[in-house]
């Protein structure tokens, strides 16, 4: 690479060159970073283990179902679970992004209701998994929403806590929807 | 033309800290935060820069500052130990702010209706004398990103044009422009 001759060159070159290296930001921009690589909040962003333990749970019973209807000819005990009363989950997915907070908070109580019965009917460890993916959600919720508090313009905090929030109600969506009773068919 | 550029080598961390900064990063592959905490601690100067040169925005650059630490905490299981950390950091921060940019271009995109260029070329061409940061920060934005990327970072015309996504000639050209604005800008008389 050849320096330039012209003084004006050199002179922009040199100016250039003297521009300082480092530029600390205003803030310690730390902090929310650490939020957002946190186990828990990396966690919450990978929900598919609980949906695969769900998938294995639900898949358990209905095989266990089929060879219980075809020994005795009863209906499975899944079929036999009647659709909740005021159950709200059938209207989901929820948009959580769209929530208020306050709205974010009744929304979540009551599907968290819905959400405690339906999981009931779930293998106990099927139930362990989820509710341990629940509670990792939650964790990463707690940590970003600190970390607002310290933060709260940050761009990227906002789309996690965003995010976090929708994984949960999603989570709320697909236990209920898995847990719909089944109909058995009638043979005519 | 050929200018003389200050190579990325010179941005890169310091040679004595080499060692220490290898085993850092070995360590925060390793999934250790706090060694990444000290990488983020030892390279946040040099990543805000080049994203504060690149975007020209304080604001925009920090929140550029954090994707890009979070991107490469991902993006750390696949880092090579030949590459050089600070190189391979960069060009996180520079896809940080790209992307960014290019996300802020779509949805801008119909509601200007006089190009951005233009408005930054007139904004210089009429305003009074500036240091050289805030010349740099009022370039048009393809012209500042071809400076930025290889007038002071070191990188090739190749590595900017695929970088930016533009053809070498035009990362040749924009950096001729953005020379000349700068001059310009500045009181120099170039041959540019």
């Amino acid at each position: 690479m050849n320096a330039p001759s012209d003084p004006g060159d050199r002179a922009l070159d040199a100016s250039l060159a003297a521009l300082p290296r480092h530029l600390p930001p205003a803030r310690d921009l730390w902090p929310a970073i650490e939020a957002a690589i946190a186990p828990p909040a990396a966690r919450a962003l990978r929900p598919a283990r609980w949906r695969y333990a769900l998938a294995a749970g639900l898949a358990t019973c209905a095989v266990g179902g089929l060879l219980v209807t075809r020994s005795v000819r009863q209906p499975v005990e899944l079929a036999s679970v009647q659709p909740l009363p005021g159950s709200r989950i059938q209207s989901l997915p929820v948009r959580a992004v769209a929530l208020k907070e306050d709205d974010y908070r009744a929304t979540r109580a009551a599907l968290e209701t819905t959400y405690q019965e339906r999981l009931a009917m779930l293998a106990p460890v099927t139930r362990a998994r989820i509710a341990e993916d629940l509670a990792s959600i939650r964790q990463a919720q707690e940590d970003i929403r600190k970390a607002l508090t310290a933060d709260p313009g940050s761009q990227v905090l906002l789309r996690l806590y965003e995010s976090t929030t929708q994984q949960e109600f999603d989570l709320y969506s697909t236990i209920g929807r898995t847990t719909e009773p089944v109909v058995p068919r009638t043979r005519t | 033309m050929e200018v003389a550029v200050v190579p990325i080598s010179e941005y890169a961390v310091r040679p004595d800290a080499q060692a220490g900064s290898d085993f850092t990063v070995a360590a925060a592959v390793r999934g250790d935060r706090r060694a990444f905490e000290r990488l983020y601690r030892e390279h946040v100067g040099q990543v805000h820069a080049l994203c504060l040169r690149l975007t020209g925005r304080r604001d925009v650059a920090e929140d550029c500052v954090q994707e890009a630490f979070i991107a490469a905490w991902r993006a750390l299981p696949r880092f090579e130990a030949r590459s050089r950390f600070s190189t391979w950091l960069h060009r996180i921060a520079v896809n940080a702010v790209l992307g960014r940019h290019r996300g802020l271009a779509a949805r801008l995109e119909g509601i200007m209706d006089e190009p951005a260029d233009t408005l930054d070329r007139r904004s210089v061409e009429d305003a009074p004398p500036l240091d050289v940061e805030a010349a740099i920060a009022a370039l048009p934005d393809g012209a500042r990103h071809v400076l930025v990327l290889v007038g002071l970072y070191g990188f090739s015309h190749e590595e900017a044009a695929m970088e930016l996504g533009i053809a070498v000639g035009t990362s040749k050209a924009q950096l001729h422009r953005a020379r000349q604005l700068l001059s310009d800008r500045l009181g120099l008389e170039t041959s540019t």
